[in-house]
């Protein structure tokens, strides 16, 4: 057995492992107190609370830094590393993937309560407060950080979250009892960081848990049960070896006498400041406050010499120097000196900083607003129980996989980038026959007697002309005449229409239309089908003899839009383009989706049938210069800015957005987004886009046309005159009109 | 001998005022980082330093003294980058030029992309940035990993890397010392500062704004500028102008002290979080601002948690550091997510404002062009495109590019 650590975490129980080595313990015993037992000193000096006031007996305990050992329930095998004697704790190494891929921090429990009263605090004060809340027959949750519930920080609600030994707690309280009681005051003298101090409540404790002290000397007001020797006045310096201490020196306040008393403890009971950090804390959050953390308690004497903030090692000298250089208000001093800014947050030093300043100033200051976390947690524990953010899948999310589809996020939605080969993809479409699924774009049903009174004013463009079975492209704009969305309009009868949106867009187009026609108090019913209807896009010139095979005899000619059956699936065929061939899209029950997909398959198996992704779909609209809203358009892109204003009529009277279109048209404005053609392969989109040596504007949309055999370049103009030939990637490039491809729309419509 | 940290030494002195002047050239409402670099380049770009600040609290204590510390140019459209790259450059020579110790550390930012269309926008971003004058490239996975070997190149099983921009000069530096440093210099050459002195309204003299009102009395002014940081809405409605701002609380949080180790500043725009390590050695953690408009500074345990799990799927190594203090800061929003500078259309009445998130990273551009407005009259060429009557020109400076992490 030379490896005794690993003998230990192996289970021998009852045992620590400190520093590597096997440190017994007692039932009941924090860490620090198991390790004072055993003549280890917990920290790196400093006097011990075992309170968890303060930041004098961290140490990394399990893999974590800054861990209060006297707030840590010794246990076996528990791993105890000391931090660094000098300097900080290092970063923790890199864990394994492994540990971390599950979306949800499933290892820490998060448990939740609701009561009327939680009372923070189980001493005394805490203890009354339950029994009055009690016999008034209300639920009481009592949190006492000693029993190993460290009540991590209040927040509106009210929320506590604590840490219990079994993992997180959110309790949800209706009435807050703050009685934490009181943290006695630390030291600050010459000294103060040896090893060998404690207050005189640790004494106690020590004592109780059978800890010997070995010669203890009492400073101030002497612990109770403890043998000490007394050592009369005000500690001005403690002396040590070897950073533990060996005696304290006091001084006696009539006669200034010193005298030196010989001690391998040093108890010291010079007072306490009330615990009010998570008083200070709530805020906006109302909470009582009761027993002594509620009570004003006179504050230590100004510090003059030695570390005042034991966490961050500022001295008495550093506050002098900020002091003298103009930071002389504690919110200025804390910050220029550092002083209250350590793990702690100034439960150590907070009486004597302000203790300080009133010496100077006359005035003690208030204590500043504390901030969470009072006891303190991982970003694990923080984390614990998040809810991770869902993506869509479309019902062919599997038949994607199924056919090598590298997926990738778009709009929320998990979607096809490429199947293999993009270019294929482009040809199939441009020469044959595709599918695409188009199920993540918006749907909405809207219907009802005032249903074209609505959409005329939604929309910029006409409504009530689309006949039943017809529809139309349209704009949606917001109140500035900004582009926010675009889709089509497809007119199912007198008073019932079908609207699609862009799959980005599409939650909050459903928002708009829902809040605008109550907002309008028009009778139309609003019925979201994103979610319940697939779609999927047949296009290519062979699109019409798929849909023939599948049995769709009867083809609506472009902009036309029938119900039908194809391949015995029930759907909304609807004759769009956006690739710039014929084009059908099939809306259709979700859970019909997968086996219209295989029979389109299926049929179209002969004619070269291959699906495209979103890569090639980028390609083919671009070709057509269609506009992608988001991608092309930018906050405030009006219709003209993107040559669209044939979409807006405005000899409307009234539609959302015109007024301000009205307003913009009189205004000098030189922002178009147009068309550029140039040799050899695509710039990268976004490249800025130059002119005499300006940039003048940037790429949005950028393509190398297999069919072209060109680069083609959707982009901005910002600066006027609008120049015809600019410069990209440091290549010559051409305005040019679009469609780039087809420009008649002629495949579209064949 | 009492030895005094190198912290607190190199602290510069701030003179305060022993009593007021009966008027003064320049008031300047807010002593933030903005307020006081305007006052200090009044004082030393232009001779002015008949100059007032007014602090409702204590200088630097609203986002000055509560933001994330980052500096950065990696910002999307051209007039945002020359001007944040400006003040970067600025921000480079801050410490010889004041001789504070600001604590100025130039690490580099790497911006991650997890999706297609993100790579797409971090592409543009690094051919946009170098075509104006910022320092930024894309990385691959592999050199983001040589980078950051922390990262988890999958996100947590959820948010795969597929590359990333790397700002290069990307830096950080203490916040309230460089307010502090400004109000140095500023006080030293004349420049007076009050703290605890909320103004309560503004002077009129016909349409002109002639001075401020406050509870300890009027402060007479040639020109009062708003540097106001949250709740600016509420001060230029006393000149009755509206601002194109809300204003949203930001969250933040710091772990513990760790031993130098963690280099450079690593951002999602997507999860939208990012962390640095501070000069201290802490953790610094950051992410979005909340969806609802409040003037609340409470911290909320819905953003830590967000935050904490959004950025330990990237690095896994901050499952196990402990977290010392959160905070929150109230940030002024434009409706195009850029600032508004210089003029309100109310004569003697000029506005520094708008600055989000990221109002830091601009105090010594924004202070030095505001001082040079102030004094001239004319908007520098730098400041022009954030005038205010670009909403009414329907000439909005939409970044989107930088709209996710800011």
């Amino acid at each position: 057995m030379t490896d005794r650590s690993a003998t230990v975490a192996a289970g021998d129980g009852g045992r620590l492992v400190v520093d590597g080595r096997p440190v017994a313990f007692r039932p009941g015993d924090s860490v620090a107190v198991a390790m004072l037992r055993e003549g280890l000193v917990p920290g790196r000096g400093g006097t011990i609370c075992l309170a968890g006031d303060c930041g004098n007996c961290l140490a990394q305990v399990d893999g974590v830094a800054y861990v209060r050992t006297c707030q840590t329930a010794a246990r076996a095998g528990l791993s105890v590393v000391g931090h660094p004697s000098e300097g900080l704790p290092d970063l923790p190494v890199v864990r394994a993937t492994a540990a971390t891929s599950s979306p949800l921090a499933r290892e820490i429990e998060v448990a939740r309560r609701e009561v009327d009263v939680a009372i923070v605090g189980g001493g005394s004060a805490g203890l009354e407060a339950a029994e009055t809340a009690e016999r008034s027959g209300r639920t009481v949750l009592v949190l006492d950080a000693g029993a190993g519930d460290e009540v991590v920080a209040i927040y509106a609600g009210p929320m506590l979250v604590v840490r219990t030994r079994a993992g997180m707690l959110h309790v949800h309280a209706h009435e807050i009892v703050v009685a934490t009681g009181a943290a006695e005051i630390h030291p600050v003298a010459p000294g103060s960081g040896l090893r060998g101090l404690v207050t005189a409540r640790a004494a106690e404790r020590l004592q109780a848990a059978g800890v010997s002290l070995g010669a203890a000397v009492a400073v101030g007001t002497p612990p109770e049960g403890v043998a000490a020797t007394p050592a009369s006045g005000r500690p001005v310096r403690f002396e040590g070896k070897e950073g533990r201490v060996r005696a304290v020196v006091t001084v006696d306040a009539a006669s200034g006498a010193e005298t030196t008393t010989p001690a391998d403890t040093v108890v010291l009971g010079l007072g306490c400041a009330p615990r009010d950090l998570l008083a200070r804390m709530a805020g906006e959050v109302p909470l009582s406050v009761v027993g002594a953390a509620a009570e004003e308690a006179p504050l230590p004497p100004p510090p003059t010499e030695g570390v005042v903030c034991p966490c961050m090692g500022t001295t008495v000298a550093d506050l002098e120097a900020a002091w003298d250089k103009g930071f002389q208000e504690l919110e200025l001093l804390k910050r220029s000196s550092q002083a209250c800014l350590g793990t702690c947050q100034g439960g150590a030093c907070l009486s004597h900083v302000r203790s300080w300043i009133a010496a100077r100033t006359g005035e003690v200051p208030a204590p500043f607003t504390a901030r969470p976390a009072s006891r303190q947690i991982t970003l694990a524990e923080a984390a614990a129980d998040a809810y991770v953010d869902a993506f869509r899948r479309t019902p062919l999310h599997d038949e994607h996989l199924a056919l090598g589809a590298r997926m990738d996020r778009f709009g929320n939605w998990w979607r096809p980038w490429h199947y293999g080969d993009p270019i294929a993809e482009y040809w199939a479409v441009r020469e044959g026959v595709s599918l695409g699924d188009v199920s993540t774009l918006g749907k909405l049903v809207v219907s009802g007697p005032d249903v074209v009174e609505a959409l005329e004013r939604l929309y910029p463009c006409h409504v009530a002309d689309i006949k039943p079975g017809r529809s139309r492209y349209a704009l949606l704009l917001n109140e500035r005449g900004h582009v926010m969305d675009d889709g089509m309009i497809l007119r199912e009868s007198e008073t019932r229409f079908v609207l699609s949106f862009t799959s980005g867009g599409a939650a909050n187009a459903e928002m708009w239309v829902r809040d605008w026609i109550e907002t309008w108090g028009l009778r139309v019913h609003v019925l979201d089908r994103t979610m319940s209807l697939g779609a999927i896009n047949v296009t290519g010139p062979l699109a019409g003899e798929l849909l023939r095979r599948a049995g769709l005899a009867d083809q609506p000619r472009f902009l036309g839009h029938v119900h039908a059956d194809i391949a015995e699936v029930p759907s909304h065929v609807m004759r769009l383009s956006f690739t710039g061939e014929a084009a059908f899209e099939l809306h259709h029950p979700v859970d019909r989706s997968v086996e219209l997909w295989r029979a389109l398959m299926d049929l179209g198996a002969d004619l070269g049938i291959r699906p495209h992704g979103l890569q090639a779909l980028f390609g083919l609209r671009l070709e057509k210069g269609h506009v992608i809203v988001g991608m092309d358009t930018e906050l405030d892109t009006t219709p003209r800015r993107i040559g669209l204003d044939w979409a807006v009529r405005m000899e409307k009277p009234a539609f959302i957005g015109r007024a301000a279109l009205e307003r913009t048209a009189k205004l000098d404005d030189h922002r178009r987004w147009m068309g550029f053609t140039m040799d050899g392969v695509a710039p990268t989109e976004g490249s800025p886009i130059w002119a005499d040596g300006e940039i003048v504007g940037n790429v949005t949309g950028s393509w190398t046309s297999p069919l072209l055999g060109k680069a083609l370049v959707l982009g901005w103009q910002r600066r006027t005159p609008v120049r015809d030939r600019v410069e990209i990637d440091g290549r010559e490039a051409a305005v040019s009109p679009t469609p780039f491809y087809d420009p008649e729309g002629h495949r579209a419509r064949a | 001998m009492a030895v005094v940290s190198e912290y607190t030494d190199t602290l510069l002195p701030i003179r305060w005022p022993d009593e007021r002047r009966s008027s003064y050239d320049v008031v300047i409402v807010g002593g933030g980082g903005h307020g006081l670099s305007t006052a200090y380049h009044l004082a030393t770009r232009q001779g002015i330093t008949n100059v007032a600040v007014l602090e409702a609290d204590y200088i630097a204590s609203g986002n000055t003294g509560r933001n994330t510390t980052i500096i950065r140019a990696n910002y999307g459209i051209p007039e945002a980058i020359r001007f944040y790259q400006h003040s970067l450059e600025m921000y480079q020579r801050l410490e010889d030029e004041t001789g504070a110790a600001i604590l100025h550390q130039t690490k580099g930012i790497v911006w991650l992309a997890h999706t297609e269309m993100a790579m797409r926008t971090e592409r543009a971003r690094c051919l946009m940035n170098t075509a104006n004058g910022a320092q930024t490239f894309m990385r691959t996975p592999a050199e983001l990993k040589e980078l950051i070997p922390e990262l988890d190149l999958t996100g947590g099983g959820r948010y795969p890397v597929l590359g990333g921009s790397h700002h290069v000069e990307g830096a950080t530096a203490r916040h309230d010392r460089v307010a502090w440093a400004y109000a140095s210099g500023a006080s030293q050459r004349g420049v007076d500062i009050f703290q605890h002195t909320p103004v309560t309204g503004l002077l009129r003299d016909g349409d002109r704004v002639v001075g401020v009102e406050t509870a300890d009395g009027p402060f007479a002014a040639g020109t009062v500028l708003s540097a106001v940081g949250g709740r600016v809405t509420e001060m230029t409605a006393h000149a009755g102008v509206r601002l194109p701002v809300r204003t949203h609380p930001l969250h933040a949080f710091v772990t513990n002290d760790y031993a130098q180790g963690f280099s450079p500043i690593v951002a999602s725009t997507e999860l939208m979080c990012y962390v640095s390590q501070t000069e201290r050695g802490q953790m610094l953690i950051g992410a979005e601002f909340d969806a609802q408009p409040s003037y609340s500074r409470q911290s909320s345990f819905a953003a830590l948690r967000s935050y904490s799990y959004k950025i330990t799927r990237l690095l896994p190594f901050l499952r196990d550091l402990r977290i010392l203090r959160t905070w929150a800061g109230i940030c002024d929003i434009s409706a195009d997510f850029s600032p508004i500078l210089g003029f309100t259309g109310v004569d003697g009445f000029l506005v520094t404002t708008g600055w989000g998130t990221w109002g830091f990273k601009a105090i010594p551009a924004g202070g030095e062009a505001m001082a040079e407005l102030i004094a001239t009259g004319r908007p520098p060429a730098l400041i022009a495109p954030f005038a205010l009557d670009r909403f009414r020109r329907d000439h909005v400076l939409a970044d989107q590019g930088s709209a996710g992490t800011r």
